[in-house]
């Protein structure tokens, strides 16, 4: 039992993408999104963070109709569906932003960076877009 | 002569100090794209001289959630009147 609980463990990659862009001027923040849900689909441990103007990404009502483009508060829920549930925000940008967190979709943690610093040394691979 | 100061990328940029070192009294910023963001940041907004006017592009706003967060000094504009105020003051400038 135990000897296959290891070799499982072995197989698994953990993966943790740091999204820092803003929802709707340039695509890095969809190419981060779509990185993580190709990683969750083979099965890797995956934690999803958002940092700088990133945390943008998680307000509530976004409407991107308005400017011909995909809602990626909508996409931001598939996370769930695809078994990422580590998903983190960056207090600290958070705050600098004058955010607070009824202003953000549901379903994250924030934390300080001292926990995320944590993660990143407990990462096998970070992609940081 | 006034001009009109269009803004597009958010406070990560250092765009909005770029524009305020250059800006006169009588000219105004319309906050474009990912420059709506500043609409929101109380900071951003305190480091625009008072008699400056301000407008923020609604439709990039509504994309970002960011009407509801918006300042009381903020003006929105939808893109007809993106089009006159461009036409109102002497020249464009855009800072992206």
């Amino acid at each position: 039992m135990t000897e296959k609980t290891n070799e499982k463990q072995a197989n698994l990659t953990r993966i943790t993408f740091i999204s820092r862009s803003a929802p709707y001027g340039q695509n890095r923040a969809s190419l981060c999104l779509d990185m993580a849900l190709a990683a969750a689909v083979f099965e890797q441990e995956v934690s999803y963070v958002f940092m700088g103007d990133g945390v943008y990404q998680l307000l509530k009502g976004q409407d991107g109709s308005a400017i011909g483009s995909k809602t990626l508060g909508n996409a931001l829920e598939t996370l769930a569906l695809y078994g990422i549930e580590n998903v983190y925000a960056d207090a600290s940008c958070l705050e600098e932003r004058g955010l607070q967190e009824e202003d953000l979709l549901p379903g994250l943690q924030c934390v300080d960076g001292e926990a995320l610093s944590k993660l990143l040394e407990t990462s096998d691979t970070v992609f940081n877009l | 002569m006034s001009i009109l100061h269009t803004i597009s990328k958010s406070q990560d940029s250092k765009l909005l100090q770029n524009c305020l070192s250059v800006i006169g009294e009588d000219d105004a910023i319309l906050f474009i794209e990912d420059g709506t963001y500043h609409c929101s940041v109380a900071s951003s907004l305190s480091s625009i001289a008072n008699g400056i006017k301000l407008y923020g592009l609604r439709e990039d706003m509504i994309a970002r959630a960011i009407l509801a967060h918006s300042d009381d000094r903020v003006d929105t504009v939808d893109s007809a009147r993106f089009v006159q105020l461009c036409c109102d003051y002497d020249k464009v400038v855009s800072w992206f």
